[in-house]
C-alpha cells in the first residue's frame, strides 16, 4: 500500500501536536503518568500501523488514544478502582500549563465541574480538533447528541465563570 | 449576529495544553529511530540483492554473449516426406446443385539437422492433413 504521508516528519508532527494529544489522553485516564502511557503506545501503535493512511491522520490519532486508553482501564480488571480514581483525581487545572491570568485559571478549573460526558465532548472539539460529526464516530453518539453536549458544557462554564467573577 | 459560545470556545482554546513528559518524547524518539533502522536496514539488504541480481545479468548476458559465438551450427543433412495416405469419402450434393468427391491426404514432413562440432541432432517432424473436395461430372 503507498504511504499517503511519506513526506510526513512524525517526530515534528507529534512535537507539534502532542500536548493536546496529551490533553485528550488525560481526560480519559486517572492520572498523568497514564495519560502520559497512553499517549506514548496510542501513537507508536498510530505510526506502525496507520500512519501510511491516507485522509487527516489527527483523527485516527485521537480514535488510537481512546481505544488505548480503554485498554488501560480494562487491563487487570480494575475498571471499577480506577473509574473512582479518576473522580478523585479530577483536577483539571493540572492539565494545563499554569495561567496568570485568573479569570483563564477558573476557566481551567471549571471543567472539572463538568459531566465526564460534556467534558470529552468539549476536549474533542477543542483540542481534538473535531467536528461534531466526528466526535460523533469517536464516541459512538449521533453528532446531535455531540451537539447538545457542547452547548450544555458552554452553558454550565458560562454560568460558573459569571458567578465566579461576581464572587 | 454573534456566536454565545464562540467567547468560552476562544478561552478555552487559549488554554495550553501540558507538554508531553521527556520519558514520552524520548521513546517515541527511540521507536521512530529504531523502525527507521529497520527500514535502512530492509532497504540495504534490498540493495543488497539488488546488486546481486544486477550480478546475476550482466553474467548472464555475458555468458550469453560468448555461448552465442560457441552455438550449434546446424546443418541441414536429411529431408524426407512420407508416401501420402488418401482416403476418399462418398461423393456429396454441393449447394449449386453439382457433386464432388472429399478426399482427405495425409502425410509427414522430417527434416533432419547435424552440428558435427557437437555432435548433436535437430529433428523436425511436421505431420500434415487436407482435406479437399474433387468435383465429380454427371452425365
Amino acid at each position: 500500500m503507498p504511504d499517503a504521508h511519506a513526506d510526513q516528519d512524525w517526530r515534528a508532527w507529534f512535537t507539534e501536536h502532542g500536548a493536546r494529544l496529551r490533553l485528550i489522553a488525560r481526560q480519559w485516564t486517572r492520572c498523568e503518568a497514564d495519560a502520559d502511557d497512553v499517549l506514548q503506545e496510542a501513537f507508536v501503535r498510530f505510526w506502525k500501523h496507520q500512519r501510511h493512511l491516507p485522509g487527516n491522520p489527527n483523527a485516527l490519532v485521537v480514535t488510537s488514544l481512546r481505544r488505548a486508553a480503554l485498554d488501560l482501564l480494562r487491563r487487570g480488571d480494575r475498571r471499577a478502582a480506577r473509574e473512582k480514581v479518576v473522580g478523585d483525581d479530577m483536577d483539571t487545572v493540572t492539565w494545563f500549563e499554569s495561567e496568570a491570568d485568573p479569570r483563564l485559571a477558573a476557566l481551567a478549573d471549571s471543567l472539572k465541574l463538568l459531566p465526564a460526558e460534556q467534558r470529552e465532548v468539549v476536549v474533542l472539539k477543542v483540542w481534538g480538533d473535531l467536528t461534531f460529526e466526528e466526535i460523533g464516530e469517536q464516541l459512538s453518539i449521533s453528532p446531535n447528541t455531540a451537539a447538545s453536549r457542547w452547548r450544555y458544557a458552554m452553558e454550565a462554564l458560562r454560568k460558573h465563570i459569571t458567578a465566579r467573577t461576581h464572587d | 449576529m454573534t456566536d454565545p459560545d464562540h467567547d468560552i470556545e476562544q478561552a478555552l482554546a487559549s488554554l495550553r495544553p501540558r507538554a508531553p513528559g521527556p520519558a514520552v518524547t524520548a521513546h517515541l524518539a527511540h521507536e521512530l529511530d529504531a523502525s527507521s533502522s529497520r527500514r535502512g536496514l530492509v532497504i540495504a539488504w534490498s540493495a543488497g540483492l539488488s546488486a546481486l541480481a544486477a550480478a546475476f545479468v550482466a553474467a548472464f548476458v555475458f555468458l550469453g554473449g560468448v555461448a552465442e559465438t560457441e552455438s550449434p551450427n546446424y546443418q541441414l543433412v536429411h529431408v524426407e516426406q512420407s508416401r501420402p495416405d488418401v482416403q476418399f469419402f462418398r461423393p456429396v450434393q454441393m449447394n449449386d446443385g453439382s457433386y464432388a468427391r472429399p478426399m482427405r491426404v495425409r502425410w509427414q514432413d522430417t527434416t533432419r539437422w547435424e552440428d558435427t562440432r557437437s555432435n548433436t541432432r535437430l529433428i523436425n517432424y511436421r505431420p500434415n492433413d487436407q482435406l479437399t473436395l474433387l468435383p465429380l461430372e454427371t452425365n
